[in-house]
């Protein structure tokens, strides 16, 4: 078995509702491996967003922790060390409207401090299909197009670890089934891991390991 | 170039938009607030200084005087020759009189000049007759007091001094002196226009019984604004004389005039005030508009810093492009002044207020760079502030909030 380079444990987190507390998530415990492909399905409204923020710093727990390896001796919160280590794939593929394709991509690696981060994004977009269109704008391509333009600006810093929130939701059956298998390949070719939220059973069952999130439990699918 | 330096750039004026609305209206408002700041303060600048300028012409750059009239004139005059300041000297003697023509009368106040003095600033104010005129049988007069006693140049008028009024009461019959008037002037200032007659003062001497007394001299300097330190230096050893700084003349006229200035900068400072805030609010909305941007750029690494730096800056560029606007409005305007206002004139029928009223020839302009630094330093300073409030409300967000926002 390869390194971990991902590790959540007791992961608990609720929120304030008219209500009273609404336990979202309840001791979750999970591992990702160094290149392998995790899979998380559940329910709308089971957390499975939640979950994946917290996986990527963007929320902290209630309790418990999340650690996240930045090199071979260092495991940091997520939190702390945003931008480093995870890339993040989102359903409404979240692009800056102002920049183009190739500014978009570029712009994550001008935000972590890499240099030479030009000739790294042209390579990505050739990469997921899109050298043709680097100096498009976000509105004058397609949702599939602009969901390849965020796998590539998600791939720029090398992370180890990509969170995707159902990348293919905003997306037709056949562009979903072109992103997915650009995903699954890009990151079996770069050796990345990869977290996939999905509703889709097609999909999830193309990743090595598969959970399902029902009653804030993570469970083996 | 720092990413939220350039993404700033690309967000105030996206590409490929004709009309990047917010950007245009927010400068153009902090344009127009900075102009009408500006415009209203080298308005007030300009009739500041015209009426400075009219203030040293009509009562001179430094006067000396004493407790009786000054009977060493000439002494006087030479040792003032020698300082280097003093570009030129002009005995005077100055008095009321009673003035008449028919059956009008006024009281004068007159004064005695040395008519071949080519630095006598009346000569600059003539509107009727010639002031080269003026000789020991023809008087000078204000336009206030020729229009009291109906006169025109050619006319006669007669002068009764207060020494005659004592030779009536030792019992002799006075004859009044008869003058011509030569020349009538108008300074704008209507103490001077109302109540000046300007005879020579030779004649002044004969019909006050002054012998070869003078009652001040003055001194024009060839650095009017540093008329109290010269004065202050030439009175030094002359303690018989008093030499008044042409800003001891008018002081409390000067101070109102600064006062209504320092009035009017901060009413008019108002208005750029609420163009920023105006500014502030269309920010906040962008802001807001922008939060899932804002949680995608904290997700991609960016520090609050440069999400403050990311809109803080925006502020900044709209407050600098405004200031410009308003420089370049300010002096189109100004340019333009007398056009605008005759139109002013001719919608609301007023007339021409500038040349009735302030008897200038037009609106009157002194530019002061110190005014328009003051300008630019606060509207940057308000317009930076106005973007640096939301985005300190963005940087704060957690990103998974700023994620959920529509």
């Amino acid at each position: 078995m390869s390194e971990i380079v991902l590790q959540a444990k007791g992961l608990k987190k609720s929120f304030k509702s008219p209500t009273g507390l609404l336990t979202v998530l309840r001791s979750i415990d999970l591992e990702v491996y160094a290149g392998e492909s995790v899979s998380i399905r559940g329910s709308s409204g089971s957390g499975k967003t939640t979950l994946l923020q917290l996986l990527g710093g963007l929320d902290v727990p209630d309790s418990g922790e999340v650690k996240l390896k930045l090199s071979s001796r260092t495991m940091l919160s997520p939190h702390r060390c945003l931008g480093q280590g995870v890339g993040f794939v989102f359903q409404n593929y979240q692009l800056m409207p102002e920049l183009n394709a190739w500014e978009n991509v570029a712009l994550a690696a001008q935000i972590a401090g890499q240099g030479e981060s030009e000739k790294e994004a042209q390579a990505l977009l050739a990469l997921v299909g899109l050298s043709h269109r680097i100096h498009h704008m976000p509105t004058q391509l397609s949702g599939g197009e602009c969901q390849r333009v965020a796998i590539a600006r998600a791939l720029i810093n090398q992370p180890a670890v990509i969170l995707a929130d159902e990348p293919t939701g905003n997306l037709d059956e056949v562009t979903g089934k072109d992103v997915m298998n650009l995903l699954l390949e890009v990151v079996a070719q770069r050796n990345t891991a990869l977290v996939l939220v999905t509703h889709s059973k097609e999909f999830a069952e193309r990743t090595q390991r598969r959970f399902f999130l029902s009653s804030g439990v993570l469970t083996p699918a | 170039m720092a990413w939220f330096f350039h993404l700033a750039l690309r967000q105030l004026f996206p590409p490929g938009k004709r009309f990047p609305a917010f950007a245009i209206v927010s400068i153009l408002g902090v344009g127009l607030g900075v102009a009408s700041l500006l415009v209203v303060q080298t308005v007030m600048n300009g009739f500041g200084e015209e009426h400075r300028l009219r203030i040293r012409e009509s009562f001179g750059e430094c006067v000396v005087v004493a407790n009786r009239p000054i009977s060493n004139v000439d002494e006087l005059i030479s040792s003032l020759n020698l300082e280097e300041e003093v570009l030129s000297i002009s005995p005077y003697a100055e008095g009321p009189a009673l003035t008449r023509r028919g059956s009008f009368s006024g009281v004068a106040f007159v004064r005695g000049i040395v008519p071949t003095d080519e630095e006598i600033p009346a000569r600059g104010y003539v509107v009727a007759g010639d002031f080269n005129e003026l000789d020991d049988g023809r008087v000078v007069l204000g336009i206030g007091l020729a229009r009291d006693l109906r006169v025109k140049v050619g006319d006669k008028i007669d002068l009764w001094s207060p020494v005659m009024v004592d030779q009536a009461e030792k019992g002799k019959a006075p004859l009044p002196a008869e003058l011509e008037v030569c020349a009538i002037v108008r300074t704008g200032f209507s103490e001077v226009d109302n109540r000046a007659a300007m005879i020579s003062l030779r004649r002044f001497r004969e019909l006050w019984s002054l012998g070869n007394k003078v009652h001040g001299v003055i001194l024009r300097l060839d650095d009017p604004s540093q008329a109290p330190a010269i004065a202050a230096r030439l009175n030094q050893g002359k303690p018989d004389l008093r030499f008044v700084p042409w800003q001891e003349i008018k002081k409390n006229f000067l101070e109102a005039i600064r006062f209504e200035k320092t009035m009017l900068f901060f009413l008019m400072f108002i208005i750029t005030l609420v163009a920023s805030f105006s500014i502030g609010s269309t920010l906040f909305s962008a802001v807001i508009r922008r939060s899932r941007e804002v949680g995608v750029l904290v997700a991609l690494g960016a520090k609050p810093w440069q999400l403050v730096g990311l809109f803080g800056l925006q502020g900044l560029w709209i407050g600098a492009l405004g200031t410009s606007l308003g420089f370049v409005l300010t002096w189109t305007i100004l340019s333009f002044r007398d056009s605008i206002l005759g139109t002013i004139n001719n919608l609301f029928g007023d007339g021409d207020m500038v040349a009735s009223v302030y008897q200038f020839a037009r609106v009157p302009l002194h530019y002061e760079p110190m005014d328009f630094l003051i300008a630019a330093v606060f509207t940057l300073l308000v317009t930076t502030l106005a973007g640096l409030v939301p985005a300190l409300w963005a940087a704060g967000r957690k990103p998974s909030e700023a994620m959920r926002d529509v």
